[in-house]
């Protein structure tokens, strides 16, 4: 490596963001190996009135020990666990997000030493996802023609979080659950299948409790050779995630998710992640307050009230499209020119933009994905992934500037060749995996506005640094940070 | 002590017979999914052993990696992709698998009177765009390519020589490829011992081998877009392949498909969605396509003359017509 390629790798581990991820450990076996050991110093367990000597053994072993608590037993958790413990996880589901609301500032007064995290325990375990419904000693097929693997990813969750608790960096988890036929062969998770998951809570800037198999912690509390190989190949992925930068940097999107709760909508944001299309999620409440100008498309799952309207509408005059979903009522738009697009849709012409109303919920979210995608245009789309159907991009700038960084996450867990296309020009760019240290360049062919780039062989995660080519950049802008 | 340790081992030994005894009689279910030919296959299998029918599996996905090596028209050095370049007016030697696959496609084409035509690739090529949103290609444009198009001007050369009467001609298996390749993995399968499985190609090709424990068969639910029917059929050593258009955009006034009418040289516009069951995988694949470009009057014509295959067409707004020389087709609701 010669001397401006050393500077080159220094300038982007200096430039690197600040600790994107951290997974806390969810511990459940006696036995315990020291923090040192583990890798991960987060430790967390379930709370019960008892709990006192773990929580002092773990901390003498060097963990930082949370407690995991509905929110209803979060002040006796608070109570009798101060002297010991880093913080508290508080089980907060949809519906107790009211109370969540009044209870949390209060614990954070009462308890200033303690760090109050929030918990949304309905993550979905990361995977590639088949269409086999294995039921007790038959399978039961849902024969489809759709050719497209989808997968299961905790995207939307994480974007949801985020706009709910800012506070604090989202934080989920998820059961690996499995197949429930008595039949079945239970496989415990692989080093791929804990690497995934941490690699996308990772990728997406989220916190992840991990659940760890009990024959896995015991196994590592033994000192068994085999799972410690399994563990060092997920603590690799875990510290390609945690290592601390200075330069921040947010999830860039130029489509905007307007929801008031994440059932309607789950399975169409899962599909826009699946298409690489990047969104940033917003309550209506949102709409007042937030800058609007970096988005092209605003899709609203939410019913619109009067304020909403006059914004969607003031979205609309400026250029922009609006994509009602499942609309029902009148709107000022209404009073303008329209076009019906089929049975389902009409086209609304306002100012240089427009607003279509579709008449049902989404019934067909792969569709749906494509549509935005080709109301996007190809000029507007933010980031092309062929041939790696299975992988997410996340793109990442600096606030109101242009991408640096893009997390990929291959659900496939093998390694493809994936190429890329992203929005702007950029100059160089070097990539880096948890297997292999920082970093590799790439080669950067420009196209348009676009610049494509060529992955040799995306495992399960990579990271690729972007630096801009000032000369030529004019158009690159324009993408909303979240 | 001895005496002790004598009753520990005959307690262990007891143990292990009677874990044997219990895998004997309760097969274990494994079950697999890899990335393969652009979608995922999914293998579930039954056996005493869960080790030898995971390994079997792999074995399995293994065989349907080289089957897309062979077939894919995303990899440069396929074999498939290597004859594309350089059969024009030019005899190439392919390897069985691609020779056999592209003879049973040109023997689907004469049964469907060129409905079904694995040359169709330059069209699915142009059309591709459009269907990404760029724009419909011009009337020039598509007569331009139609011209390429013909599965009469592929020369087989038996055992294993190809050529192409024309210097445009292109071929894509996307019609039949997967099919090919689930037969291949079921092939694999019964040769190390796998008796009873599913093999599923996406969803849009199920194999079904022997049954699960204690059934006749597997059941499978087809493809129903009216969500009013629920077609089910029971399989055993059969497969069924389910072909469908490109739905219609949800947002827009007019949407291209993947499935190509070579007739017409356009997306094919259909308000069916079909499924046909037979005995291999390749032919229910292939035959899913045919039928699907065909429709229902053709279609029942075809099957008519076909043995042990059957055949269901189900529209939105559940009109369901069926052709049945094979494996019924039972309805869970409706009808």
């Amino acid at each position: 490596m010669n001397v401006s390629d050393r500077i080159l790798v220094w300038f982007f581990v200096l430039v690197a963001t600040p600790a994107w991820s951290e997974v806390f450990l969810h511990w459940k076996n006696a036995a315990l190996p020291p923090a040192k050991e583990l890798g991960l110093n987060e430790l967390v367990f379930s709370w019960n009135d008892s709990l006192s000597p773990q929580v002092e053994a773990a901390r003498r072993l060097g963990y930082r020990v949370y407690v995991e608590v509905p929110l209803h037993r979060a002040s006796s958790a608070a109570e009798t666990g101060a002297a010991g413990l880093e913080g508290i996880i508080l089980i907060a589901r949809q519906s107790e997000t009211a109370e969540l609301e009044k209870s949390l500032p209060k614990l954070r007064l009462d308890y200033p030493k303690l760090r109050f995290l929030v918990l949304n325990p309905d993550g979905k375990l990361p995977q590639m996802r088949g269409n086999l419904i294995i039921k007790r000693d038959s399978v039961l097929e849902v024969s489809s023609p759709t050719a497209q693997p989808w997968i299961d990813t905790n995207l939307a969750l994480v974007r949801i979080e985020r706009r709910s608790h800012p506070e604090q960096l989202p934080l989920y988890t998820f059961s690996w659950g499995g197949p429930s036929d008595s039949g079945q062969q239970q496989l415990a998770p692989t080093a791929e299948d804990y690497s995934l998951a941490v690699a996308e809570a990772g990728a997406f800037h989220a916190d992840l409790i991990l659940e760890l198999d009990e024959r896995l912690q015991k196994a590592l509390s033994e000192h068994d050779p085999e799972a410690w190989t399994l563990w060092k190949h997920v603590r690799t992925y875990a510290s390609f995630y945690a290592h601390p930068g200075e330069q921040e940097l947010e999830a860039a999107a130029n489509v905007a998710v307007v929801v008031d709760d994440l059932d309607t909508s789950d399975e169409a944001m899962n599909l826009l992640a699946r298409h690489n299309i990047p969104f940033k999620v917003l309550k209506p409440a949102n709409l007042k307050s937030e800058h609007l100008e970096g988005f092209d498309v605003l899709v609203v799952f939410a019913k619109p009230d009067r304020e909403t309207c006059e914004r969607i509408a003031e979205v609309a005059t400026h250029g922009k499209t609006v994509v009602l979903v499942d609309a029902h009522g009148s709107y000022p738009w209404q009073k303008g020119n329209s076009v019906r697009l089929n049975e389902h849709a009409v086209s609304y012409a306002l100012g240089s933009g427009k607003v279509l109303e579709l008449s049902e919920p989404v019934v067909d979210p792969e569709t749906f994905a494509q549509d935005i995608r080709r109301l996007l245009g190809t000029q507007s789309v933010l980031i092309n992934v062929w041939n790696g159907l299975t992988t997410i991009a996340v793109p990442y700038s600096e606030r109101g500037g242009t991408v640096k960084v893009l997390e990929f996450v291959n659900y496939a867990e093998e390694p493809f060749r994936v190429q890329v296309q992203v929005k702007g020009s950029f100059a160089s760019m070097r990539y880096e995996t948890p297997e292999h240290e920082c970093c590799e360049p790439l080669v950067p062919v420009k196209h348009n506005s676009f610049t494509e780039f060529v992955i040799p062989d995306l495992w399960i995660a990579g990271r690729v640094y972007l630096e801009v080519d000032q000369a030529n950049n004019a158009g690159a802008g324009g993408v909303s940070p979240h | 002590m001895r005496c002790d340790n004598r009753r520990a081992a005959a307690l262990v030994s007891l143990l292990l017979i009677a874990s044997f005894v219990h895998a004997l009689e309760n097969p274990v279910l494994v079950y697999k999914k890899k990335y393969i030919m652009g979608t995922v296959f999914e293998i579930a299998a039954y056996d005493h052993s869960p080790e030898h029918a995971s390994k079997a599996i792999e074995k399995a996905f293994q065989e349907i990696v080289r089957i897309d090596d062979l077939f894919s028209n995303y990899k440069p050095d396929s074999a498939l992709g290597n004859l594309n370049r350089s059969a024009h007016f030019h005899t190439e030697k392919v390897p069985p698998d691609l020779y056999r696959v592209i003879e049973q496609s040109m023997q689907f084409s004469r049964l469907s009177d060129a409905k079904f035509d694995i040359s169709v690739a330059p069209l699915v090529d142009l059309w591709k765009a459009a269907l990404r949103g760029d724009g419909t290609p011009t009337p020039a444009q598509q007569e331009e390519v139609r011209g390429c198009v013909g599965y009469e001007k592929i020369e087989l050369t038996p055992p294993d020589q190809i050529s192409f009467r024309s210097p445009c001609l292109q071929l894509d298996l996307g019609a039949i490829g997967k099919g090919y390749a689930v037969d291949r993995a079921a092939e694999v399968l019964r040769s190390l011992g796998i008796r009873d499985a599913l093999i599923n190609a996406g969803g849009s090709t199920i194999l079904a081998m022997g049954s699960p424990p204690n059934q006749t068969a597997w059941l499978v639910h087809l493809r129903d877009p009216s969500n009013k029917i629920d077609p089910q059929v029971m399989l055993k050593d059969e497969s069924v392949s389910t072909s469908e258009q490109t739905a219609a955009t949800l947002l827009g006034n007019d949407s291209a498909g993947h499935i190509i009418d070579p007739g017409t040289g356009m997306p094919l516009k259909t308000i069916f969605a079909v499924s046909a069951v037979s005995k291999s995988a390749t032919v229910s694949d292939g035959l899913s396509t045919t039928l699907l470009l065909l429709g229902p009057t053709k279609g029942r014509e075809l099957i008519k003359n076909t043995a042990d295959v059957s055949a269901i067409w189900i529209s939105q707004n559940a009109q369901v017509e069926t052709a049945i020389r094979g494996p019924e087709i039972r309805f869970g609701k409706g009808l």
